[in-house]
């Protein structure tokens, strides 16, 4: 049980800050699919600098993973200004320019991982190897039944998300910039006519998400794979924009969501090796979430309802 | 400093193809309830766009409080005291109404003394106080989605008072709203001025300018006409400068000559989208060279009625007879073969493409046959020929002719390049939905000699309208609608107006 909520637990909460960033973008009026390539792209420059700075700091110091956090966000929101730019200020078909951001942050970053590794690092590899990810055990609470399992064994990482995504909902819930993001999502006219520029606003939100999603990329490349490389693009970002749809958008039902995702997933798992089924058949498991993906699509789409102006191209001119 | 709160000088604005303002002056008074008249597409709107700073004049200049404008933007004409109620509401649907009077200039509070939060609550007393203060009875905490049409303008207007405006320009205020509520409208705009705001009203109902007006000034085609007094100038003089020539208030008819029954009614429901019968029991018959009209106060089943004819709506019991034919499950286009011609209630959903020209709207009903299409390729040709045909002889205005933008004509002219295509059809039956709603006075009398010109020719016409008067001028059978049910059928010659507004209300048994 313990083992299925720790699991549960590292999938789901790097998932929903990923959603959270989606929701930021889409909520101000900007459809995103380009989390994938965000997080990638995050994810990316965080691992760099855990490699470039490998001999600054003492090998036994986790501060450079820390530190390799807030690099993954600034790279994420770097990175994003593509998206903002294509969308924003070129009025690009937001579904094109999300698909192409996530296959130029492939490629790049594929490229740019071998080259600095031969470069720079002076040896031929295709991937950045990350050091483990200190985990917390509350040593108090283990013993509480179920909710213990929420404080064995738990990443760090997992609570400095949860405070980052507290901060988010409260920026986007009780602040001014909050309510012109979500206004812009509905009606931007509106925001216009208010006398604020809805521009920027989305170009801010679409920044956010960029951040939100390197943060979230980062942790994956941590805990899940433990090195970083292309196997990054496994389609946890696609999955994120699944969990924002099923929480309709909203930041507390798409936690909902994206815990619902990393528990099949462990309890798949935890199933193959109950069963002692051979290694491969855990390929299978992994289809677990997007199967309830496919299935949750059936049900609750009827029910959804998308920020109104959701893709559509703002031109100030038209009435 | 002059008298004038607001002055414009020799002020020209052009578009591509049209001059929308030539050469106009006019100055404003503190305190008054300024009127501009003129018909749709007469400059009007654009004329207070510039005030409001959404456009720069091509020539001329603008001054407020003895003041020149430099920098047109809305957020200087804010700045200004200057605000605007557009056609169009500006409104955020899932937002309650505070927030979206808020919006742009949010209140803030500190939470726990450091953490900075929009303050929702006390702006919430704080408009409530606001409403009362005008008359306008809104509840600041419901949400726009949830509200109608005449509050969600009064949120426009709270929006306004709320950034102190002082200048206060409505643009077609009333165009959306039923009678109540455009006299409880006009009863706010009044209640305003004495609390010693300027008002500018932009319209082209002289009923309502005869109503609240101090002053009114009158356009034609981008010129001003001429402002006059209007308590001295009678409300024939005022249409007459609008419209440039003589124009009559009701309409020449003879007396119908009503033929074959054409179109059969029988006991028809319809269910709105909750399954609750809106339509109930409905039983009337049309004859060719007559004009039924439906009366009734809105929201009572008649745009259903005609929906269901159309086969827009299913009909969840009862027949519906076109010409003996029983067409009750038809699809659209067989019921359109068949013969029904359709001028829907709202133009812009309904009625056409906006992003299309006006050559392809116009030939919206035809497209598919011969000699528009043969062998499934389009022949442009023979669509520039028709549209220009139809141009002509319904002189529907705009920028650039068959190629316009239908988006970017006037409603007015919308409007005509709907009839057009219809009339064209040369159907034995053609239904018109509020046919002139928010048209101005010289289109209307056009659309209506149109219709009675149509029912010569021997065609069997349902007008559905909201106008009483429209329908007292047309109609040949009046059927009044309350609830889903027709409450009366009676030849029009033998109801007087305030009887049919009497069973309107479902009092008159």
């Amino acid at each position: 049980m313990n083992e299925i909520i720790v699991n549960g637990m590292s999938f789901s909460i790097p998932l929903f800050i990923i959603a959270v960033g989606g929701i930021y973008s889409e909520r101000s009026g900007v459809t995103n699919l380009a989390l994938e390539g965000f997080m990638g792209a995050g994810a990316f420059f965080g691992a760099l600098f855990t490699a470039l700075t490998a001999g600054v700091f003492a090998s036994t110091s986790n501060l450079p993973m820390y530190l390799s956090l807030f690099v993954a966000m600034a790279g994420g929101a770097l990175y994003a200004i593509i998206h903002a730019v294509l969308c924003i200020k070129f009025k690009a078909n937001q579904v094109i320019s999300g698909v192409v951001v996530n296959i130029l942050a492939m490629a790049l970053t594929d490229f740019l991982t071998s080259q600095i590794n031969e470069s720079v690092l002076g040896h031929s590899a295709d991937k950045f190897i990350l050091n483990v990810f200190p985990r917390l055990t509350v040593e108090s609470l283990t013993g509480i039944p179920v909710l213990g399992g929420f404080f064995t064994n738990a990443y760090i990482f997992e609570f400095i998300i949860i405070a980052v995504a507290v901060v988010a909902w409260y920026v986007m819930y009780k602040t001014r910039y909050g309510m012109r993001l979500r206004a812009c999502g509905d009606n931007p006219y509106a925001v216009d006519a208010a006398g604020c520029n809805v521009g920027r606003i989305q170009f801010a939100a679409v920044m956010v998400s960029g951040a939100l999603s390197g943060l979230g990329g980062m942790c994956f490349a941590y805990s899940v794979f433990g090195h970083y490389s292309t196997s990054i693009y496994a389609g946890y970002g696609y999955l994120a924009i699944a969990a924002l749809i099923f929480g309709n958008w909203k930041i507390p039902a798409t936690l909902g969501a994206c815990l619902l995702f990393g528990f099949a997933r462990a309890a798949g798992y935890s199933l193959i090796q109950y069963l002692e089924l051979p290694g491969t058949y855990s390929d299978l498991i992994m289809i677990l979430p997007y199967v309830l993906t496919l299935l949750l699509l059936m049900i609750f789409s009827k029910n959804n309802r998308a920020p109104r102006a959701l893709g559509e191209i703002y031109d100030k001119g038209k009435r | 400093m002059s008298e004038y709160i607001v002055e414009m000088r020799h002020v020209t604005k052009r578009f591509p193809g049209i001059v929308a303002n030539d050469d106009v002056s006019l100055g404003i008074k503190k305190g008054e309830i300024f009127a501009l008249l003129g018909e749709n597409g007469a400059g009007k709107s654009t004329l207070m766009s510039i005030l409001f700073g959404m456009y720069e004049p091509d020539e001329g200049e603008v001054y407020v409080r003895g003041k020149k404008v430099e920098t047109f933007s809305p957020n200087h004409a804010t700045e200004l005291n200057i605000g605007m109620v557009h056609q169009h509401f500006k409104l955020v649907s899932n937002y309650t109404i505070t927030e979206n009077i808020i919006l742009g200039m949010e209140p803030q509070k500190k939470k726990f003394g450091f953490l900075p939060v929009v303050d929702i609550k006390n702006t919430n007393k704080k408009i409530a106080e606001l409403s009362k203060k005008f008359g306008l009875e809104v509840d600041p905490t419901q949400k726009i989605e949830n509200i109608n049409v005449s509050m969600q303008q009064r949120v426009e207007i709270l929006k306004m008072l709320y950034r102190e405006a002082e200048i206060l320009i409505f643009d077609e205020p009333t165009a959306v709203l039923t009678p109540q509520e455009i006299e409880f409208l006009l009863e706010i705009i009044r209640e305003m001025r004495r609390n010693g705001k300027t008002i500018i009203l932009i319209t082209h109902k002289l009923e309502e300018i005869k109503q609240v007006a101090d002053r009114c000034a009158i356009m034609n085609r981008g010129k001003l006409i001429e402002i006059c007094d209007v308590a001295e100038t009678s409300t024939k003089k005022m249409a007459e400068l609008m419209v440039g020539r003589e124009v009559s208030f009701t309409q020449e008819k003879t007396p119908c000559k009503p033929g074959e029954v054409m179109l059969k009614v029988e006991n028809l429901v319809v269910k709105n989208a909750d399954g609750f019968p809106v339509v109930n029991g409905v039983s009337f018959n049309i004859r060719s060279g007559e004009i039924f009209a439906i009366a009734g106060v809105a929201g009572n089943g008649q745009v259903e009625i005609a929906d269901a004819i159309a086969g827009l709506a299913p009909a969840a019991g009862g027949k519906v007879i076109l010409d003996g034919q029983d067409i009750t499950n038809s699809p659209v286009k067989a019921r359109n073969k068949m013969g029904i011609a359709y001028i829907p209630e709202d133009r812009q959903t309904w009625g056409l493409i906006l992003d299309f020209t006006l050559s392809e709207n116009l030939l919206l009903r035809r497209y598919d046959i011969a000699p528009y299409c043969v062998n499934g390729v389009l022949h442009r040709e023979h669509f520039t020929e028709k549209s220009e045909e139809l141009i002509e002889h319904f002189d529907i205005r705009s920028g650039q002719g068959g190629q316009t933008i239908v988006r970017s004509m006037s409603g007015g002219n919308q409007q005509k390049a709907i009839i057009a295509r219809e009339i064209d059809l040369d159907t034995p039956f053609v239904i018109f939905v509020q046919p002139t709603r928010g048209l101005d006075i010289g289109a209307i009398e056009r659309i209506h000699s149109q219709i009675i010109a149509e029912r010569d020719k021997g065609k069997a016409i349902l007008l559905v309208s909201l106008e009483l008067d429209e329908i007292m001028n047309l109609a040949d059978t009046i059927g009044v609608i309350y609830n889903g049910q027709l409450l009366k059928i009676a030849p029009a010659e033998t109801m007087t107006s305030n009887e049919v507004g009497q069973y309107m209300m479902g009092v008159k048994e």
